[in-house]
């Protein structure tokens, strides 16, 4: 078994008398791509903000890389990126203005050389010098991807990543996952795309009543149909 | 917005200016609150966007991804903000003297005073952005909050400082006067870097 790079137990988050996490368990090994399925409103947001030490669960533990958030919050940082359907990018600064802001935040070395490259992955290098805020909501998400990735993280969580992509972004995408996976970097993701998930993934689960419930040793067949009956119940 | 700053400091200084030709008011016992209500005015709208553009835009959990302190952001936006304030406080210092001929001052004395001003202003202002950005009405909430603090302890002391150095002090006159300031900055600026941390993380 890889090693374990990320280990919740116990977390439970609630908003007023709403409990959205009750009690959750999850560990991510090394090299996983771990997909989280789930339906509208059952907590994945909230679940992958607290993975990324966004915001605080109300009970549990988690540890990343063997560090504990109370203590290293810093060190865990540096070595997570996460990419939310909001890009978090500067809509006044151009494209690459963005990057070197986050470039410095994150102390790169050959920042110059770093920014090129993540504009030409993302196929966005064309575009370098302009403002974020005349990109579209594609190009955005494509250029919030270079962000999450600059500082070369270790572990990385992608929350919708899909939305607003169109076909073209989405395969360059999954090919940019595939690749980074290969070369080590973990990933766990949340998704509505159950297609592009089920696709990419290397590990599975499916969040329902604030626990991560599938098995992701079910084969697929299995698990669409557990996917479905889950969300069927939820929708009742 | 830099320029919109600047067009506001022209504006209420040249309305003081009108105001007082039809007024009979002896311009030098008003000088110190003309020049410190502009720089107040003008300084508010450099406070209002300091957080709450972080949080309109989403980018401020960009920002707290990053691997910095909480600490380091709301010094980086003080420094920022304290940097622009200053510049524009002393624009409207030349544009004060322009319009309104005063006998000088010693201008170290006033320069010495706007730059311990400008700091308290700046750092309560940060602090109180950075709160009002996640309430809803952010807007108004950030004068609501700001005002009454700010008046009663910076401001206040500011232009009772001011007034004397137009009066002709020096600078053993305005020791309590300075004491008084910087006892403020340092209330203000440690309580934003002790603050910070509560405020910005969720």
């Amino acid at each position: 078994m890889a090693d374990v790079i990320l280990k919740a137990k116990g977390i439970r988050r609630s908003f007023g008398k709403k409990n959205v996490l009750n009690g959750l368990d999850l560990d991510l090994h090394k090299g996983d791509i771990y997909v989280l399925f789930g339906s509208n409103g059952v907590g994945k947001t909230t679940l992958v903000k607290i993975l990324a030490t966004l915001i605080h669960s109300d009970k549990g533990e988690i540890t990343h890389f063997g560090m504990n958030s109370d203590d290293d919050l810093r060190d865990i940082r540096r070595k997570i990126g996460f990419m939310s359907h909001e890009p978090y990018l500067y809509r006044d600064l151009t494209a690459s203005e963005n990057l070197d802001f986050f470039a410095d935040l994150y102390s790169i070395p050959n920042k110059e050389k770093r920014i090129e490259e993540m504009l030409k992955m993302v196929e966005l290098y064309h575009r370098s010098f302009d403002k974020v805020g005349s990109f579209s909501r594609g190009m955005k998400q494509r250029l919030a991807l270079a962000r999450t990735l600059l500082h070369s993280p270790d572990l990385v969580f992608l929350d919708e990543p899909y939305s607003g992509l169109d076909l073209n972004a989405q395969a360059m995408l999954n090919k940019v996952i595939k690749k980074m996976n290969q070369e080590g970097v973990t990933f766990f993701m949340i998704t509505h795309d159950l297609e592009k998930g089920m696709e990419i993934a290397t590990r599975r689960g499916i969040l329902s009543k604030g626990k991560i419930i599938a098995d992701d040793n079910t084969d697929t067949g299995e698990f669409l149909s557990k996917y479905k009956e889950i969300l069927g119940g939820e929708n009742q | 917005m830099i320029n919109s700053m600047l067009i506001l400091s022209l504006m209420i200084l040249a309305s003081f200016r009108f105001i007082f030709k039809f007024i009979d008011f002896s311009e030098t016992e008003l000088a110190s609150p003309i020049l410190w209500i502009t720089f107040f005015f003008s300084g508010m709208f450099a406070l209002a966007p300091i957080y709450q553009r972080e949080v309109e835009q989403g980018t401020k959990e960009g920002l707290m991804l990053a691997p910095i302190s909480a600490s380091s952001i709301y010094f980086g936006k003080f420094l920022a903000t304290f940097i622009i304030i200053l510049g524009l406080n002393l624009f409207s210092t030349v544009v004060f003297f322009a319009f309104f001929a005063q006998p000088m001052p010693d201008m170290v004395l006033l320069l010495g005073i706007i730059v311990l001003g400008t700091i308290g202003f700046t750092a309560l202002g940060n602090l109180i952005s950075a709160i009002s950005a996640n309430l809803s009405q952010s807007q108004v909430m950030l004068p609501v909050l700001l005002i009454p603090i700010l008046l009663f302890t910076v401001i206040m002391t500011s232009v009772e400082a001011t007034f004397q150095i137009f009066d002709g002090a020096v600078l053993a006159d305005l020791s309590n006067g300075i004491k008084l300031i910087l006892a403020f900055d340092i209330i203000f600026v440690a309580s934003g870097y002790l603050m910070i941390d509560y405020i910005i993380e969720e």
